[in-house]
């Protein structure tokens, strides 16, 4: 079973320099994501990113996987 | 008509398209079932919309078209907007019912 503390491995490895959050169930898992790397990049790309660091785990193991990205200069939407 | 250009069809032939699980009335998924509510609160009644669980082909061609791995999936007016998180996000801050409610171009 997958753990939220899986999926924080995995996005801060793909997302260099990124903070995460993740709380979850192993099924549905809700994360935070802070990168620098988000800067200049709309809500579509910031998640795409973070679907391209997950890559086949999201089709495979993840059944749902909400987002808040932001930038270190951002607020954390609620 | 192969998939990709059956959706890209569906795409253009409706302003607000949703792609989902289930259908509005009976969604079979929180996520789907939030975004349908979130459109009716935009005021948007009536919206295209496609139930990925009847066909395997469109739920993996959805995947592809916009390079986005899940699903609900909105279009407005032939622009990829966003899947669950986004909706909410620009419903919570105006910007959706900004997008719904602009005239057309």
């Amino acid at each position: 079973m997958i753990t939220p503390e899986d999926i924080k491995m995995w996005i801060e490895a793909g997302l260099s320099g990124s903070q995460v959050d993740v709380t979850g169930d192993g099924r549905h898992f809700d994360a935070v994501i802070v990168s620098a790397q988000f800067e200049g990049k709309s809500a579509v790309q910031r998640h795409q990113m973070v679907y391209s660091v997950l890559g086949e785990k999201m089709r495979a193991d993840i059944h749902a996987l909400s987002m808040r990205t932001v930038t270190p200069g951002e607020s954390v939407p609620h | 008509m192969d998939i990709q250009q059956h959706i890209q069809k569906l795409v253009d032939d409706n302003d607000v398209m949703l792609f989902m699980k289930g259908t509005p009335d009976f969604p079979q998924c929180g996520f789907s079932g939030r975004s349908v509510q979130i459109l009716q609160a935009c005021g948007v009644e009536t919206f295209g919309n496609a139930d990925v669980l009847m066909d395997n082909e469109l739920r993996d061609g959805i995947k592809v078209f916009s390079n986005w791995p899940t699903i609900p999936q909105l279009y407005v007016r032939g622009e990829f907007v966003g899947g669950s998180d986004i909706v909410l996000e620009m419903y919570q801050n105006g910007s959706l019912q900004e997008k719904l409610n602009a005239p057309e171009t």
